[in-house]
């Protein structure tokens, strides 16, 4: 059924033409380098600040208020391109074991994000200048970083699988 | 607690310990370049396709009559087309001559450096800038097994 579908994706007009780009193809490619850039680096400053590794003496609500905007940028332009890149090779992305393991990282991280922002950070009030936050932001943030870590190395091997 | 950053460090050093093999340039991650090849065939399909492309040759064996089907890897349709190799060059029925490097991994799969098209001419038909024996000049060292190679 998704085999079907991917086969398909990969046979309309915009597929084809990505694929057999001279051009669009390396530039959507580093479009997608540079958000995932954006994105996960944004992320990790939270992530650092909740580990109480950097930024300690700032109250942890001003620092995701700071940088939240960037990482949704970041999300815009990382989703965009990777949609872009994945219609351009459906069929070869879905078959291929590296691209199967990043899918499940990112459906990971996206629910330990939202699980954060939901639930953790809600009482953000009563941790907020202190550099040492409670143990579940703490495993999120570590969570958090080993999961984009583990999507950009899955990412950088789908060229290495077949 | 005090355990999440021994952890956190532990699994990322684990991480990127796991780089340098995945960050290796794809020639050496496939194929050996002690193993040059020469592929004379009949080009049965063609994938002009991103990031690399696919030529798919049918080789005769004159020794026994039999024919086998062989993959050979190419740079994406923008590396070739500025070196002149443009999508119509080939067509299906046309004869190449292909000279490449094995796959590591035994199976008719080469990495095609230098290709003949049909109207004569030669074109590199390699990824630029990926490590392959003679891809760049000062690769003085492996010069001449390509040379070899192209022979």
């Amino acid at each position: 059924m998704v085999a079907q579908w991917c086969q398909w994706l990969s046979s309309t007009p915009l597929s084809t033409s990505i694929r057999q780009s001279d051009w669009w193809f390396s530039i959507i490619e580093s479009v997608h380098v540079l958000g995932v850039t954006l994105m996960v680096g944004t992320i990790a400053i939270v992530d650092l600040r909740l580990l109480g590794w950097l930024l300690k003496r700032e109250p942890v609500s001003s620092v995701t208020r700071a940088i939240l905007p960037w990482t949704w940028c970041g999300l815009v332009v990382m989703a965009l391109s990777g949609a872009l890149l994945f219609v351009s090779e459906a069929a070869d992305a879905y078959r291929n074991t590296a691209f199967r393991i990043k899918s499940v990282l990112l459906v990971a991280a996206g629910l330990n994000a939202l699980l954060f922002h939901r639930t953790i950070l809600r009482s953000v009030s009563a941790w907020d200048r202190s550099p040492f936050t409670p143990v579940p932001a703490r495993r999120a943030a570590a969570l958090s970083l080993v999961l984009w870590s583990a999507i950009v190395v899955c990412g950088r091997a789908i060229a290495y699988f077949h | 607690m005090k355990h999440t950053k021994p952890l956190t460090i532990a699994t990322l050093t684990a991480l990127l310990a796991a780089l340098p093999a995945l960050a290796h340039h794809s020639f050496a991650a496939e194929f050996d370049g002690a193993k040059p090849v020469r592929l004379i065939g009949v080009l049965t399909k063609i994938e002009w396709t991103n990031p690399h492309s696919y030529f798919y040759l049918d080789v005769l064996n004159a020794a026994n009559g039999s024919t086998s089907h062989w993959i050979c890897e190419g740079g994406g349709p923008g590396a070739l087309s500025r070196r002149g190799w443009k999508r119509g060059d080939i067509k299906l029925g046309d004869q190449l001559v292909v000279d490449g490097y094995l796959a590591k991994d035994g199976s008719n799969f080469i990495d095609a450096r230098r290709v003949k098209l049909p109207d004569g001419r030669f074109v590199e038909g390699g990824s630029p800038g990926d490590g392959a024996p003679g891809d760049r000049p000062s690769a003085s060292a492996h010069g001449a097994s390509a040379a070899g190679a192209a022979r």
